[in-house]
């Protein structure tokens, strides 16, 4: 008997070992974890020295194909350090890792976040400001991109390195624009002019005018383009925003541009996949529609129709103001090792280089940061081949610069997209413009004051 | 023995008594270490954040006593999710039990080739959510998915099926009940299988005709399994995360966001541990009056062999 | 039985058959498509190409996340099985205070959601330093009621005779444990792996949480890798890989099939 419980008791005890196990020591984990601090040490193979760094990003598809193979470039082509480019989820799922190790030595010396993030993560206390580095350095700041760094610069300090940047477009398909006697070099540049070509453009049950993804990205840079402002205190770059105002009469001209064309039955709703508005383009069930600068190459690629690419439309009543930038950028963390910031530093300079750039530009269609890379060949090459391309830069380049244009900073902003989406939906249901707006301000407004009511 | 007093006899025999106590305890040690890490710490934890309002990094920042649960009560968003989340359960597990117990018994009969239908019956256990809901966005995708192609080539209208609210949750309900089929055919085939084909036989010999037999053998007999086999459908249909993610994302105007999708979105995306917390409560609760009144009342027309 | 209900039998089997394998027919045949046939709504590919294939093992590593998900597929499926048969060992067979309600604690965490308690053990696999780590992605799901609430009803249709006899042998509580109860409990512990095993290997949110890098992700992540959010999916390749990560399941399936069906019941009855 007593052997036996002792047999029991020890089945227990290993087992409990086995819970407790790595509480004590990385050393007795089964598999061989890369090292990430001391890696110096351990380093086999030819190069001993190299300083190892991690680089959380949230791209996946041919986003993680073509970033992935930017990294291997940058460690084979010096000695001193490894970048370890590791997906971590969606944007969201990389920032709630982020906020368990922010600050912390444990946390990657790089992080991607997404645009809507930046003012969370300048709050935060997590990271380095781009621009330490860029003074130490002397980095000229000149070369990339005026209208992206815009976004990411504030109180006129650069906090985040841009990375994979994008503009929302208007695409359209230039044979259904012959067949319905419009002339295809011309797409509609005002409200009106889109709704009266959706108009024409609209076969009942065979095809739609217009569409645009239920996504509250497009509604913001439809706003932007008028001058409108999405929250106060300068879109919240004067000091933290305390309401939203993108129920005013900016957003409201949005809302009725869209709730007409819906009324019409020229508004075709593919929900909040991009990937189901795309598909619903490339087979002809709609004409026109909004996406990312970065899905003009495959778009003309898999239609098997003529494809055009516009700006985005604007109120006939004002003018164009041209857009603000979506997309993420790249953080330098805090509380890291000198070194693993330098290394992040090193790294981050190679990816703004021209030729590292233009790789960038063509494999995924994301804006080159740094303009000088449109001179490469391989750009003008695939610019011939896809002449679309160079409206998305073209409407870049001459957006006016403005705080509206700069896009709003709200800590809050993934959950006020996601009342703008439900508004949306609502409008498109039949609802009224003037209260599903005002609707999803009163979310907004929540959101911000529980942020502000817990800020430390 | 006899000589041993009374009060040591009594101290003996509670540690005697204790025995057994303590050697169940040894046996259930590696489980409730387990539960009490992993299960009610984090939920003491939930209930303890649901009075406060979080900060951008999750730690409770604001006493707020009963707020947030009366901020969620109130909101229009959370009644829906309340109501598209009582619909989903209505919709997946009266048809998914159906549908299996169809299933059951028609694999339940001796014919040749059987082997290979009841494996392709239970083979949706085998396919993940994550997986599974890729195949069906695009069943359902609304220009080139298979559905409507073929709504189109019998002349019906195209139906926005993940667009039009008052589609979606029943599209998002096809794929759950499709999903959660093959395991609720294996376990119901499996009841039937152990059902004493004595019973039957008896049946036939009375010229009762398969219907007959059906409703005053195999479903009473089936009961206990029938049992089982709701109370897991319902919780896990309360606990539905992984198709809605993938197929709508809460959406078309909040039309799918159920209780679990609105708890993820508002601690993932908008980081609101507080009130996350507070509708996390308020699901567990949902739950277990639901299993207590399962049990109390379902259990009595369950029929015990 | 009679020639004609045979037919209609067999119409209801292969009708039935063919409605609930034609989404995994569906992706079969995708995976095998270009993408402009994908675009087109095409149900069978033009030629059967493998190019899909190639890309999806090119992409990713995908050899290793299979190796990953095995791995910690198989460990959560011991774990189970010690952690559950002992409780459930406890519960039928020794008697003592408070029994019913430790056991109603038990079930009542079936209740609990997962979401709801996940980010609070995310911060607690954080704080043992379990990130990338096979112990972070199994341990937690180790204690399991219901394979403990499985296991308890099948234990109880184990008859008491069988352990008084043992008793008389001099068998210890452990010996007939091990001994004894185990053995003729085989089926319910087999089904009870497949259960753990299967929903293990189908697991998302919490194996991206808990690793940062590739070398114990599992291959439900890489099939998130392969669906892009604002640059073009390409459908061919992801279907690829569903293919590849659904076939080892569906095998396991295919081939436990009986055993697994038997095992459920128990629990079920009772």
């Amino acid at each position: 008997m007593k052997k036996n419980v002792r047999l029991l008791f020890i089945f227990s005890v290993i087992f409990s070992m086995m819970l407790l196990a790595a509480c004590s020591n990385n050393e007795s984990k089964p598999e061989p974890e890369p090292s990430k601090k001391n890696s110096e040490e351990k380093e086999t193979g030819e190069s001993p020295s190299r300083m190892e760094i991690n680089f959380w990003h949230a791209m996946s598809g041919a986003g993680q194909e073509a970033l992935d193979r930017i990294v291997a470039d940058f460690n084979s082509s010096q000695e001193k350090y490894t970048v370890n480019a590791e997906f971590q989820g969606t944007y969201e799922e990389s920032l709630t890792k982020l906020r368990s190790v922010g600050g912390t030595k444990d946390a990657p010396a790089i992080t991607q976040v997404f645009e809507v993030g930046t003012k969370f993560m300048i709050d935060s206390g997590y990271i380095e400001p781009m621009q330490s580095f860029i003074d130490k350095d002397n980095y000229d700041l000149s070369q990339l991109e005026e209208n992206i760094l815009n976004y990411y610069r504030v109180d006129g300090k650069l906090y985040s390195m841009p990375f994979n940047s994008s503009t929302p477009v208007m695409i359209y398909n230039k044979d259904a624009f012959k067949e319905a006697g419009l002339d295809p070099e011309k797409p509609p540049q005002t409200f009106n002019e889109v709704k009266a070509a959706a108009e024409k453009l609209t076969k009942p049950g065979e095809q739609y005018g217009f569409s645009m993804l239920t996504y509250g990205w497009f509604f913001e840079q439809l706003v932007a383009t008028q001058g409108g402002l999405y929250v106060n205190k300068e879109n919240g770059r004067a000091d933290d925003a305390t309401e939203a105002e993108f129920n005013g009469e900016e957003g409201l001209r949005v809302f009725n541009f869209l709730n007409d064309m819906n009324k019409a039955g020229t508004l075709g709703n593919y929900g909040t996949n991009w990937d189901d508005i795309r598909a619903a383009f490339q087979t002809g069930k709609v004409a026109m529609y909004m996406d990312s600068s970065a899905g003009v190459a495959a778009a003309v690629n898999n239609s098997p129709f003529e494809v055009g690419v516009a700006f985005i439309p604007y109120p006939d009543e004002v003018d164009r103001q041209g857009v603000a930038i979506g997309g993420a950028s790249l953080w330098m963390s805090k509380g890291i090792a000198k070194e693993e910031q330098e290394a992040a530093w090193e790294f981050m300079k190679y990816l703004t280089t021209p030729e590292v750039q233009a790789k960038w530009h063509i494999g995924t269609g994301y804006f080159a940061i740094n303009p000088a890379a449109y001179n490469e060949d391989i750009v003008k090459a695939e610019w011939e081949k896809y002449p679309q391309l160079k409206v998305t830069v073209d409407q870049l380049q001459q957006t006016k610069p403005s705080v509206a244009t700069q896009g709003a900073l709200i800590s809050v902003f993934p959950e006020s997209r996601q009342q703008i989406v439900t508004a949306l939906e609502n409008l498109y249901q039949g609802a009224d413009p003037q209260e599903v707006l005002d609707q999803a301000a009163e979310g907004t407004n929540r959101a911000i004051e529980i942020a502000n009511k817990t800020k430390k | 023995m006899k000589k041993s007093s009374a009060s040591f006899y009594e101290k003996q025999s509670f540690w005697r008594k204790s025995l057994n106590a303590r050697t169940a305890l040894l046996y259930l040690f590696p489980s409730v270490l387990l539960f009490i890490v992993f299960v009610f710490y984090p939920m003491f934890r939930t209930i303890y954040l649901s009075f406060f309002l979080t900060d951008q990094h999750g730690s409770a920042a604001l006493f707020v006593g009963l707020e947030n649960y009366a901020y969620i009560l109130e909101s229009q968003a959370f009644r829906n999710s309340i109501k598209a989340t009582v619909l989903f359960v209505l919709y997946t597990v009266p048809a998914g039990v159906i549908l299996a117990l169809f299933l059951a018994l028609i694999a339940n009969e001796k014919l040749k080739g059987i082997g290979f239908f009841r494996t392709i019956y239970s083979s949706t256990m085998g396919i993940s959510v994550a997986a599974s809901s890729v195949v069906w966005l695009f069943l359902f995708h609304p220009s080139i998915g298979m559905f409507n192609r073929l709504l189109s080539l019998v002349n019906l209208p195209e139906v926005q099926w993940l667009l039009d609210p008052d589609w979606a949750l029943l599209s998002v309900s096809i794929s759950t009940i499709w999903l959660n089929t093959g395991f609720s055919f294996l376990i119901l085939l499996g009841g039937l299988q152990n059902i004493d084909g004595y019973l039957y036989e008896s049946a036939k010999i009375d010229g009762a005709g398969y219907w007959y037999q059906l409703r005053r053998i195999t479903i009473p007999m089936l009961s206990p399994t029938l049992f089982f086999i709701i109370t897991i459908s319902l919780i896990n249909a309360f606990q539905s995360f992984g198709q809605i993610d993938i197929l709508t994302k809460g959406g078309p105007s909040q039309a799918t966001n159920l209780i679990v999708y609105s708890i993820y979105r508002e601690a993932f995306v908008n980081y609101q541990f507080g009130t996350a917390s507070a509708q996390a409560v308020f699901l567990f609760l949902c739950i277990l009056i639901v299993t207590i009144f399962q049990f109390k009342f379902g259990e009595r027309k369950v029929h015990y062999q | 039985m009679s020639f004609p209900r045979k037919i209609v039998f067999y119409f209801l089997l292969l009708f039935s058959a063919f409605l609930l394998f034609f989404p995994v027919l569906y992706a079969f045949m995708i995976s095998f498509m270009t993408g402009g046939e994908i675009m087109q709504g095409k149900f069978f590919p033009q030629t059967f190409t493998l190019d899909n294939y190639f890309r999806v093992f090119e992409r990713l590593p995908l050899m290793k996340y299979l190796m990953n998900s095995f791995v910690v597929s198989t460990g959560v499926m011991i774990g189970q099985l010690i952690v559950c048969s002992m409780s459930a060992y406890a519960f039928v067979f020794i008697p003592f205070k408070g029994r019913d309600f430790i056991f109603f604690l038990f079930i009542s965490t079936m209740m609990i959601p997962w979401e709801a308690t996940m980010i609070p053990n995310f911060f607690t696999i954080q704080k043992l330093d379990w990130t990338n780590t096979y112990q972070g992605l199994t341990v937690p799901f180790f204690a399991l009621a219901f394979g403990t609430f499985l296991l308890r009803q099948h234990f109880k249709t184990i008859p008491k005779e069988l352990f008084e006899a043992s008793q008389i042998a001099g068998l210890s509580r452990f010996a007939f444990f091990w001994r004894v109860i185990l053995p003729v409990s085989k089926t319910s512990l087999v089904t009870l792996g497949a259960y753990g095993f299967l929903t293990t290997w189908n697991m998302y949110l919490w194996p991206l949480l808990v690793t940062n890098n590739d070398q114990v992700r599992t291959v439900q992540i890489g099939l998130k890798q392969l669906q892009s959010q604002e640059v073009a999916t390409e459908w061919g390749v992801v279907m690829a890989g569903v293919i590849v990560v659904i076939i080892p399941t569906l095998l396991l399936l295919f081939i436990g099939q009986k055993q697994l069906q038997k095992g459920l019941t128990q629990g079920a009855l009772k």
